[in-house]
């Protein structure tokens, strides 16, 4: 029951991350029909920029909040500069190429620049876990399904009730039709790619406290973020983020009863089944053509 | 007379023969730098300086720098200058194959140096005896880089620990530290790390005990509370890592988690990056190595530190000497490359490899008297019995009988 427990807890935090980032993954997908595909590093700019400015001597929040609005800006660039000029013309997959090299650059200037090896981030929650028999979580961790109810929740109320929300919800309907009625699609969209970097970056600043902040510590979780976001249907925000949880509560369970050398292999092949028998994604609907 | 009488045809045979001749000869000419007998006063080194390893590089490359600046300020080596030509192969064995030909072939240096990673030093066997180009390794500690499957090797050599000499290091370590004999293993999932597990099963046989537990994982991951609740489960009291300072954090990490506190016995791929990363779940942690510049050094070592500190200012100090162990052996290593040039009294591979196993030399890990024996066993120069134990206290890697945890727990 302890180990139940405790895959439960782990895989909660662990999932929260993947769900942010197939969160970010949906924002992307929604505006523009295409994905930044660096995105596991704006992931980890949330983490590393985090630590760099507190060496800096900027309090933590602070280094939090610069970190997430100069990976906010890293997405609106990423869209403006190697997103757009790629994805002009219908089925373009341009914009694959440049976002995977870009993700190669970004992570290799980092290495040099800040260096391969992991640096901790300190923050009162990690000093001391939560022990429940013979389980245990750090409130940190506690932190990211919280933090992932509320983006989510906030990104639903953002999209519902705000005009610039609902602007990227025509944009994401109809982009022709949106621009018809006056909504800058562009601007639209360089302001979804911003908003997604903000939340990946939001996920990288809240876990780094646990894991370390490296280089290469968003190469594994960009890519399940992205796996989590096609097995759920990249165009549905609940479904995301309810199959970014799963799959981390998964992980955990395939880890504890079957093998943590072989989990990834078994993750990865119960999602493709997944997919075989769901080609829309678990919660994804069947696009109606009109012909 | 008709000899003479009828001269061009043969004369002509003749010269095309000859030039035939010098044409052949030619090329084996241009073989030559494979079989050269005079090399350069160079030390040509293979190593990870670019890339998510570049800091191991580094690591190596403060050291022999620093001891190469000390031996031409000395008047060098039969009168020259020694040299370093270091070329960077981002720890992929292919790049290591492709610097070593050009440090045997272009360069033609009188020894190559290794970096961090054992797969590149073992993709460098063909090669090295293509070109007769005797490999100073002073990381890798892979088994094999030395004990070649043939049993001929011939030009490996290495001052480093080698993993078949570590594992009965580590079993005994964690034997007389374990309260109630439940030992386990945890590895990482890579070549190394699944390298060690015969090592160490041998290890504990030849202990009369058998492993109460194995478990891996894989590179990056990030919690390992799985693997710890099914050796807290097998009364597991005393762990054997094999692992690096990224893992080995998250696994203490899990360990705090779950209150499950296990004595760690590591092989030396946890360095002192270990100790800023995990904190005070560093304390009490013991790690197998040769050498550390934390706590009480020798005047000589001492010296040492100073000097790579004046020639890299990067280097704040101990702390910024992230494999201790791997910068002092290749230090020694650099020192005993000179000396052997001395003793071979010329600049030849073949009288430097034949050197090699005359050669004394006191060095800061360990006195090498000789540094190697012609058999492939003893191409390692640093013996078992200068293997250390070292432990983290308070925040360094220091010497285990400068800390509370010299003494087993009973």
């Amino acid at each position: 029951m302890e180990a139940i427990l405790q895959y439960v807890l782990t895989g909660l935090s662990v999932g929260s991350v993947y769900a942010m980032i197939a969160l970010g993954f949906y924002v992307m997908w929604s505006a523009a029909k295409a994905v930044n595909f660096t995105y596991g590093d704006v992931f980890m700019l949330g983490g590393v920029l985090t630590v760099v400015l507190v060496e800096m001597g900027l309090p933590l929040l602070l280094a939090g909040g610069g970190a997430l609005a100069i990976a906010a800006l890293a997405g609106a660039v990423i869209e403006r500069v190697f997103v757009r000029p790629f994805n002009r013309e219908a089925n373009a997959i341009g914009w694959m190429l440049t976002t995977i090299a870009v993700g190669i650059m970004l992570e290799s200037f980092t290495t040099i620049t800040y260096g391969p090896l992991g640096r901790p981030l300190q923050t009162p929650f990690v000093e001391q876990p939560i022990r429940i028999g013979g389980s245990g979580i750090y409130p940190q961790e506690l932190i990211l399904p919280v933090a992932l109810v509320i983006v989510t929740f906030a990104l639903e109320g953002f999209y519902r009730r705000t005009v610039l929300g609902r602007a990227m919800r025509a944009v994401a309907f109809n982009r022709v039709a949106a621009g018809l009625v006056g909504i800058d699609a562009d601007r639209i969209t360089l302001l979804a790619f911003a908003l997604a970097g903000a939340i990946g970056a939001l996920a990288g600043f809240l876990i780094a406290p646990v894991i370390q902040a490296s280089s290469s510590m968003g190469v594994v979780v960009g890519l399940k973020g992205f796996m989590v976001a096609i097995i759920a249907g990249i165009a549905n925000a609940r479904g995301v983020v309810i199959v970014g949880v799963v799959y981390g509560v998964m992980e955990k369970m395939i880890e504890g009863y079957l093998s943590t050398a072989a989990r990834d292999a078994i993750g990865f092949t119960i999602m493709i089944l997944a997919l075989l028998i769901f080609p829309q994604g678990l919660f994804g609907r069947r696009e109606v053509q009109k012909v | 007379m008709k000899s003479l009488q009828n001269p061009p045809f043969p004369r002509r045979r003749a010269g095309l023969l000859g030039a035939g001749l010098l044409a052949g000869l030619a090329l084996i000419g241009l073989g030559a730098p494979a079989q050269a007998q005079r090399a350069e006063p160079c030390i040509g080194a293979s190593w990870e300086l670019t890339g998510p390893l570049a800091h191991t590089g580094l690591q190596i490359r403060y050291a022999v720098e620093t001891a190469i600046d000390e031996i031409n300020a000395a008047g060098g080596v039969l009168g020259q200058r020694l040299r370093l030509v270091a070329y960077d192969d981002q720890g992929e064995p292919a790049r290591a194959v492709d610097n070593a030909r050009r440090i045997g072939e272009r360069d033609n240096c009188i020894v190559m140096m290794g970096g961090f990673r054992t797969p590149n030093a073992i993709a460098l066997r063909e090669p090295l005896d293509e070109m007769g180009l005797p490999w100073m390794g002073v990381i890798s500690a892979g088994t094999q880089v030395i004990e070649h499957p043939n049993g001929r090797n011939k030009w490996m050599f290495r001052v480093s620990m080698k993993d078949r000499w570590v594992a009965p290091f580590l079993v005994e370590a964690a034997r007389a530290r374990s309260r109630n004999g439940r030992i386990g293993l945890v590895f990482e999932g890579t070549g190394w790390g699944q390298g060690a597990v015969p090592d160490v099963t041998n290890a504990m046989r030849a202990a009369g005990l058998t492993l109460a537990g194995q478990e891996t994982y894989n590179i990056a991951d990030q919690d390992m509370s799985a693997q710890l609740i099914r050796l807290r489960e097998a009364n597991v009291d005393t762990i054997i890592l094999y692992g690096v300072d990224r893992e080995a954090t998250n696994l203490v990490r899990s360990m705090d988690r779950l209150g499950y506190k296990p004595q760690i016995v590591s092989a030396w791929g946890v360095g002192v990056q270990f100790a800023q990363t995990a904190g005070p779940l560093a304390e009490g942690v013991i790690v197998a190595g040769t050498f550390t510049w934390m706590g009480q050094l020798s005047e000589r070592a001492q010296g040492v530190l100073q000097r790579i500190q004046a020639k890299f200012p990067q280097v704040r100090g101990a702390q910024d000497l992230l494999l201790p162990s791997g910068t002092a052996n290749a230090y020694d290593a650099t020192y005993i490359i000179a000396e052997t040039m001395k003793l071979a009294g010329r600049i030849d591979r073949e009288a430097f490899r034949q050197a090699l196993y005359r050669v004394n030399y006191q060095g800061i890990v360990t006195n090498y008297t000789p540094a190697f024996v012609a058999n492939q066993e003893r191409h390692d120069a640093i013996k078992p019995e200068a293997y250390r134990l070292l432990a983290f206290h308070n925040g360094q890697l220091v010497a285990i009988d400068q800390t509370p945890y010299a003494q087993p727990r009973r």
